[in-house]
């Protein structure tokens, strides 16, 4: 059953990325230009058509340019017009698209481009650096801890609660790599094998070099449009049908490590608004986030289609695989394409959406789709938003 | 109640850290790589944008306007004082021995501009002569 929200629908027509990759020559601007002109020419609009610019990138101390969303307005296209930034950290990617929705749901705005950038390269000596200060200063912070730290506290609660594997983890970045190697934007594709992970650097046990995303530059951009216009400038427009976000308990320590609550919560409102009752049997392919590999397995039971703790045997019997019956990161996923924080969070949409259209080339899945689902997540392990989409 | 009468800093906890990561390292971009390559060979490198002929400096590699890929071309017109202010200290507030005048420096019928030191008669809307390609260009009144 629909929920009885009153809102206008919303159309995706248009999308571009620029090649992930660590050290790009190109400045922020120029990537966000570089994925707005090519996502402008998909929809067949210039920029004077367009009414408002939404834009999404992670904290200003990753590209080194403080206030960045105005900086980026440059090359977002965003001079003269009504511009938005957001911000949930990781998260941000798909909160993008979804800002972008009620801007043309709410009947604000008629064409809207969305873009999202990341340049992960210019901080030294890492850009795990800028999270020195994200810490409580006086329990954590004179630990010095990282990111990885917790998320390895987080992936080892997982495996002990429901008797996981690494090998069974592994084939998560197993399966991405190998997907990447049909994504032109891919900077990580390869073919490895559950052994190649295992024997990579450990890195913050049991955090392993090969379970981890690289360090990545990229920008990705979406032209998200009213009804109307949709109709008027394609035969094939992707309709977001259901967007949900949320935010759990803020206290990493104090929280339940095992399963994403958050993304349940964003889940259930984006299926609520999407009318899906049963993900695991309406869903047709899906691009959940995965900086980590085990973050896959985490947000497929988050988002309720797999049961918790059920994940790895389901990838195991293949049902996430290309031809799979609900193939997941089709695109290669962060793992394989790369993470440029924000771009990578739209990239998945982007990815979805072309999974949509009929035009992901060769990252197109075996069976035909109708309903797709993309996620993101971040903050202190804590954020989620979630994007359904129908053709 | 404020905290300096009840804040005694040797009676708190505090711990003294820099910010964040430790440098920077950034790129110049594409049309920076064609500006600066520019000033080595002490000429001024802009962009033109091929659909509404708008000029920009130093050179970008897309017009902000019609959102296309432009053409870097060399400046040839004359540069002018647009406007310029005159610092009295450094950025730790040091009295300088000599005040420095800083213009920003407009080309005729380009947009943007560049930052420079100038010498000589500081005058608004006066031409200059580029004495050094660098950044901030050194620049003599005319
Ligand atoms: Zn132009």
């Amino acid at each position: 059953m629909k929920s009885n929200l009153y809102f206008r629908r919303v159309a995706v027509i248009g999308a571009g990325l620029t090649l992930f990759r660590r050290r790009l020559l190109e400045t922020p601007q120029e990537l966000a230009w570089e994925a707005s002109r090519k996502a402008l020419d998909e929809a067949g609009l210039d920029l004077k058509d367009i009414d408002c610019v939404v834009i999404g990138s992670a904290p200003d101390a990753f590209d080194g340019v403080h206030m960045k969303g105005e900086y980026l307005a440059h090359g977002s296209g965003g001079i003269r017009r009504m511009v938005t930034r957001v911000f949930v950290g990781g998260a941000t990617g798909v909160m993008v698209p979804i800002t972008a929705w009620y801007h043309v749901a709410s009947g604000l705005c008629q064409k809207v481009l969305a873009v999202a950038e990341e340049k992960m390269s210019p901080a030294r000596p890492h850009p795990q650096s800028v999270f020195r200060y994200i810490w409580d200063p006086i329990t954590e912070k004179p630990l010095n801890p990282n990111l990885i730290w917790i998320f390895a506290m987080e992936m080892h609660r997982y495996m002990y609660v429901n008797k996981i594997s690494k090998e069974e983890i592994a084939l998560v970045s197993v399966k991405n790599k190998r997907n990447a190697l049909n994504n032109p934007y891919a900077q990580a594709a390869g073919n490895i094998t559950v052994d190649d992970v295992l024997k990579s650097e450990i890195l913050v046990w049991p955090v392993q070099l090969l379970d981890t995303s690289p360090v990545s530059d990229g920008a990705a951009a979406m032209v998200i449009v009213s009804e109307d216009i949709a109709r008027r400038y394609t035969d094939t427009p992707v309709w977001i049908e259901g967007v949900g976000w949320a935010l759990d308990n803020t206290e990493w320590t104090g929280r339940e490590l095992t399963y994403p609550r958050y993304l349940e919560y964003a889940a259930r409102m984006a299926y609520k608004m999407a009318a899906i009752e049963r993900p695991s049997k309406e869903i047709d392919v899906i691009e959940p986030y995965d900086p980590f590999d085990y973050k896959e397995l985490h947000h497929i039971e988050g988002l309720m289609i797999a049961k918790r703790g059920e994940a790895p045997k389901l990838l195991k019997e293949g049902v996430f695989d290309i031809d799979g019956d609900i193939p997941s990161s089709p695109s290669g996923g962060l793992l394989g394409v790369g993470n440029p924080i924000a771009a990578a969070g739209l990239m998945k949409t982007i990815s979805i959406y072309w999974q949509l259209k009929g035009t992901a080339g060769k990252m197109q899945v075996k069976k035909p789709v109708h309903t797709g689902l993309a996620q993101a997540w971040g903050d202190l392990m804590q954020a989620s938003t979630v994007i359904v989409m129908r053709n | 109640m404020s905290w300096d009468k009840i804040g005694y800093e040797d009676k708190l906890l505090v711990w003294n850290e820099i910010m964040e990561a430790e440098e920077y390292v950034y790129t110049v971009g594409v049309a920076g790589e064609e500006f600066f390559k520019g000033l080595k060979e002490k000429r001024i490198v802009g962009s033109k944008c091929p659909k509404c002929g708008k000029v920009y400096v130093p050179a970008r590699l897309y017009c902000e306007d019609c959102f296309i890929k432009t053409e870097f071309i060399n400046i040839t017109s004359k540069p002018y004082i647009y406007t310029y202010t005159i610092i009295y200290a450094d950025e730790n507030g040091n009295k300088l021995e000599k005040p420095q005048v800083v213009a920003l420096v407009r080309f005729e019928n380009t947009n943007g501009g560049l930052l420079a030191f100038v010498e000589g008669e500081v005058e608004i809307g006066k031409e200059v002569e580029i004495l050094e390609y660098k950044i901030p260009l050194i620049v003599r009144v005319k």
